[in-house]
């Protein structure tokens, strides 16, 4: 029987779309690397946050301000599936300003951000709080940060938990998720698409490439863009500390299980996932600038992850223009917008309407001059 | 409980520790795990996060299940830190760890 | 930073570890006119088998004579003025253009070396044995109590009861016995089929005659002194509220109870394996010593300027770690200046002891295998000790579609811990391995992520690195 769907990556984008597809009755086969490949999906910060994104695309925010709106039904409803606590918790959130300089800069971003939509303007909550209003919210918030954005839309879930959900509630509605196998080609059939593995291949009659870094290969095969790349996030999580009353930051956050994680820093260094003495150092110097209470608290972990960055930040949303049918979906921030893929793209994809309805999130972007 | 061998009694240094507030006298070669379950046993040594009572198992760094306040500072691996003439252990019934509150450095 | 001199200290060759093969490795090179330095987390030299050999606080009639060897080691050690940092844990090492780049923590400070060669001597751990109830305070693993004994002169107030396989069991309980105070009984996890072994491999048995000697004379003392040995023994539980209270066993079928106050476990002993994971050295699964063991070549060495011995590279003894650090020594300084007549009939001697010993330990390995599996544990059994994950946590886990090591990680929290996965890495691998029917190879182990060694944010924060930086 063949299906209607493969899907190249098993991270948390080709599972929020398997699922959505899945759900609505399609028949998907997920393939997915090894073990040991790149996944995005295993390292992240686990935010579901709208506070900086889109700046420079206010539909890259609509769409993410969309998707925190969605998550709380998305999260229950994988919950009930699947039995999984996902730690998912909307309450606020701070982006931290450690200086005034960079309290300054924020403002005006988000002002200007602001400027160019009318539904951003108006669904688009912040505030800026300087330390004494943050310290509420954050308790023993260090003396050397000078403030932070809040906004109400931004929450945190546990990240594994909801790629564990994904694959858990994929496997009850029937897709067909095939680990360590990787995809080496892809190809055009004559009623569909054609996806070569090592020792054989799958068919069927739509393909979607969410293959992270490996889009960068395949992608193009089937006239998409293959522009992403590597942008290395190094993270350091602590030992468990009993839980505080407490909003979420970029910068820190505990976890539902009381470890405080730190993130993280942006490093152009191509496929290296190792981490660096010198990083480590300053981001455990920032959690204690942060935090001074938390100087005696041990370090478990330390880990670099990879992001899967396109030029300019924003999505890859596109149908191929040479080979209907083949889709092309890649991203940062794919917890955020999880539950937007595996529902409002995930409908776009199965209506065969991406092109209309996301063109501005199109590979083609990449290929004409840029417009300031 | 554990106890010392007659000769290993009669002819080794020893030193005040503090535990939970108690003075005690214990071996100076010994590590705060090994002071502890000699003079209090294993029982009551360390709550873990799930509720469930713990005490060392391996004494030679690899468990974890040995933490234990040591001058103040919390989870410390109780089977690598030798003891010290004065020095404050607190057992973790349950984990006493700094917060918010308690300093702000 | 790395450009900044004065922010790292230099060692022409850093040793990690001063048990027997690091102090030997260290004496040897200092001898030739190298300058190593030593690193090891405890406060005096001696590793696990020659633990406070310096100042013993048991007779020697209790530890046993092999004691003496170990202080001849260290007093050589000593002897030779190297520069030795005892309480100095290593929580940091990665591979650097011109070496090797070790992050060392002492009192609290954390100190940045960079070395051009290494030697790493880091020693073995005692293989995790998960059975029902062993987070119990009152179960304790045999090594634990005997570096009770080494210590401080330790014993345990009541007799305890030892359960497991491997020589230590019998070690310690002679040494119990030496001390006056025998253990109530032994369950001998061993099945009784490869008790018979030294009689089908008589070629091995006589390399390993020493050791086999030994190991009867203690068995025979043991029974003597009327401590029963149990065989047979098919599962075991340990019971009890907030300590233990009681074990369970099934000896042939039919379950037994005996009232308990301190269980020692111990199924052998397997070579710690966090830091040649960090260096991404290649671990191979060795079926008879049921580990994976960082891959070598002839001069025990892994890597360029990097060499494994001991018992953190395969289980060999203490006497094998003595050979195998001089052998490594001589291998640096052949490396630094090749090496004289003399020195090449050293190492070429110790090589051949060494390779005659390590038919005996073949024979040893068999004998000890652990009988126990891991699948086979009730679904209750704790796997992962930090997290208080069961064998069917994971399992459910592997259903919803954890098909490798890191990803049972990701979807349990197995191994995110403080003990790093210490005490549950190579049994999550055993699991997948048997559930997915495919070799520990195949399966393979997760990714090691740092620190190698405990470290606080603050003392990360304001290592000498960062200081250096601020002046
Ligand atoms: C340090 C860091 C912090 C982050 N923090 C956040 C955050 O707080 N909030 C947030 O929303 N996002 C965050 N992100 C981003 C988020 O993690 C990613 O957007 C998301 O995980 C991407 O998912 P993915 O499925 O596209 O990619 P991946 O998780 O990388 O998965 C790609 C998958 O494709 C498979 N694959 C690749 N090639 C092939 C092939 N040839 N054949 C078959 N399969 C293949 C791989 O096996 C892999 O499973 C963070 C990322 C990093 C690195
Ligand atoms: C608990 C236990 C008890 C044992 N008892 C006996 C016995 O009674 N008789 C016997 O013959 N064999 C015994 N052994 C076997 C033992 O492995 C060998 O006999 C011998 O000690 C191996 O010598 P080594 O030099 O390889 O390592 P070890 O003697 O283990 O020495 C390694 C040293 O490295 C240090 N180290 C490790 N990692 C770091 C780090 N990151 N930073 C700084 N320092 C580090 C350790 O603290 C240790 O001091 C025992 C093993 C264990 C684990
Ligand atoms: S007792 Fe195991 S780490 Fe201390």
């Amino acid at each position: 029987m063949r299906q209607d769907f493969f899907i190249v990556g098993g991270g948390v984008v080709g599972m929020a779309i398997a699922y959505g597809l899945a759900r609505a009755g399609q028949g998907v086969t997920v393939l997915d690397a090894d073990d040991t490949a790149f996944r995005a999906s295993r390292g992240n910060a686990g935010l579901t946050w709208v506070q900086g994104k889109g700046v420079g695309m206010p539909s890259y925010a609509e769409i993410s301000l969309d998707s925190v709106q969605a998550w709380p039904s998305f999260a229950l409803e994988l919950q009930q599936r699947t039995g999984l606590e996902l730690e998912y918790e909307q309450r606020g959130g701070v982006d931290l300003c450690l200086d005034e300089e960079e309290a300054h800069a924020r403002r005006t971003e988000y002002r200007e951000l602001q400027a160019q939509s009318e539904r951003l303007r108006r669904d688009f909550h912040w505030e800026y709080l300087d330390r004494e209003q943050l310290l509420p919210f954050l308790p023993g918030l260090g003396e050397r940060v000078a403030g932070g954005t809040w906004s109400p839309h931004d929450g945190h879930c546990n990240p594994l938990y909801l790629l564990r959900a994904l694959h858990a509630a994929c496997r009850r509605l029937g897709v067909d998720i095939r680990q360590a196998t990787p995809v080496e080609n892809l190809a055009r059939t004559e009623s569909g698409f054609r996806a070569t593995l090592r020792e054989s291949h799958v068919e069927a009659e739509r393909c979607i490439v969410a293959a992270g870094l490996g889009a960068k290969r395949l992608a193009p095969q089937l006239g998409l863009s293959g522009d992403v790349f590597p942008l290395r996030g190094q993270m350091l999580i602590t030992e468990r500390m009993p839980r505080v009353e407490q909003l979420p930051t970029p910068q820190i956050r505990q976890t539902a299980t009381g470890g405080y994680l730190i993130g993280d820093t942006h490093e152009r260094v191509g496929h290296d996932k190792g981490v660096t003495l010198p990083m480590l150092q300053t981001l455990a110097d920032k959690a204690v600038r942060i935090f001074p209470f938390l100087r005696s608290t041990r370090l478990v972990r330390a880990w670099a992850a990879l992001r899967v960055m396109t030029p300019d930040g924003y999505p890859l949303y596109e149908r191929s223009l040479t080979h209907p049918g083949a889709y092309n979906v890649n991203c940062h921030s794919g917890i955020t917008l999880a539950a937007f893929h595996a529902d409002g793209l995930a409908q776009a994809i199965l209506d065969d309407r991406i092109h209309t309805h996301f063109s501005q999130f199109s590979g083609a972007r990449f290929h004409v001059p840029s417009t300031p | 409980m554990f106890r010392r061998l007659p000769e290993t009694a009669s002819d080794s240094a020893e030193v005040t520790l503090w535990v939970d507030g108690e003075p005690q006298q214990v071996g100076a070669t010994l590590s705060v795990a090994a002071a502890l379950l000699q003079q209090r046993g294993w029982a009551e040594y360390r709550l873990h996060h799930d509720g469930t009572p713990r005490a060392p198992l391996c004494m030679m760094g690899v468990c974890h299940d040995c933490l234990i306040t040591i001058d103040g500072e919390p989870n410390r691996q109780g089977c690598l830190v030798i003891v010290k003439d004065g020095m404050r252990i607190e057992t973790q019934m349950p984990a006493a760890q700094p917060t918010p509150g308690a300093s702000t450095g | 930073m790395s450009e900044n001199p004065t922010s790292s200290q230099v060692a022409e060759v850093a040793i990690i570890g001063a048990g027997p093969s690091g102090l030997t490795a260290a004496t040897r090179l200092t001898k030739a006119g190298l300058k190593p330095v030593v690193f090891d987390l405890n406060a005096a030299p001696g590793g696990q088998v020659y633990r406070q050999v310096e100042s013993p606080q048991a007779d020697l009639r209790v530890t046993g004579i092999d004691y003496r060897l170990g202080q001849r080691v260290v007093e050589a050690f000593r002897r030779a003025r190297v520069d030795y940092r005892p309480d100095s844990r290593v929580w940091w090492v990665q591979r650097v253009d011109a070496g090797f780049e070790l992050g060392v923590l002492h009192e609290g400070r954390s100190a940045v070396w960079r070395a051009r060669r290494l030697i790493l001597c880091h020693g073995a751990m005692e293989r995790p044995f998960p059975f029902p109830g062993w987070q119990l305070p009152g179960v304790m693993t045999a090594g634990a109590a005997q570096i009770l004994l080494k210590q401080g002169g330790l014993l345990p107030e009541d007799a305890p009861i030892l359960v497991g396989s491997g020589p230590l069991i019998y070690l310690l309980g002679w040494q119990y016995l030496q001390a006056g105070h025998p253990p109530t009984c032994i369950l001998d996890l061993t099945p009784r089929l490869q008790w018979r072994l030294p009689l089908r491999q008589p070629g091995k048995a006589w390399h390993a005659r020493g050791y086999l000697f030994k190991g009867l004379k203690m068995m025979l003392a043991l029974k003597r002194a009327g401590v029963a040995i149990e065989r047979d023994i098919e599962a075991l539980e340990a019971i009890g509220d907030k300590v233990l209270e009681q074990i369970r066993y099934r000896q042939r079928g039919h379950w037994k109870q005996r009232p308990a106050s301190l269980l020692l476990s111990h199924v052998g002993v397997m070579p710690e394996t966090h830091l040649t994971r960090s260096l991404g050295l290649t671990h191979r699964w060795h079926a008879e010593q049921q580990s994976f063991l960082p891959v070598r070549d002839d001069t025990l060495s892994a890597d360029e300027n990097l060499w494994v011995v001991g018992d953190g590279a395969a289980i060999g003894g203490a006497v094998n770690a003595m050979r195998e650090g001089t052998l490594s020594a001589l291998e640096v300084i052949a490396s630094y200046h090749g090496l004289t007549k003399k020195e090449r009939h050293e190492r070429d001697g110790l090589r051949r002891e060494r390779a005659r010993d390590l038919c005996a330990r073949q024979l040893l390995d068999a004998m000890f295998l652990p009988s126990l599996n891991i699948d086979a544990m009730p679904e209750e059994t704790i796997i992962c000790r930090c997290e208080a994950l069961t064998r069917g946590d994971l399992d459910q886990a592997i259903s919803d579609g954890a098909e490798g090591p890191n990803q049972l990680k990701a979807f349990t929290r197995c191994g995110m811990g403080p003990c790093q996965g210490r005490q549950c890495s190579l049994n999550a691998t055993l699991l997948l391995s048997r559930r997915l029917a495919q070799t520990p190879d195949q399966i393979g182990q997760w990714q090691i992520r740092p620190p190698v060694q405990t470290i606080t944010l603050g003392e990360l924060a304001t290592s000498s690195m960062v200081e250096n930086r601020v002046t």
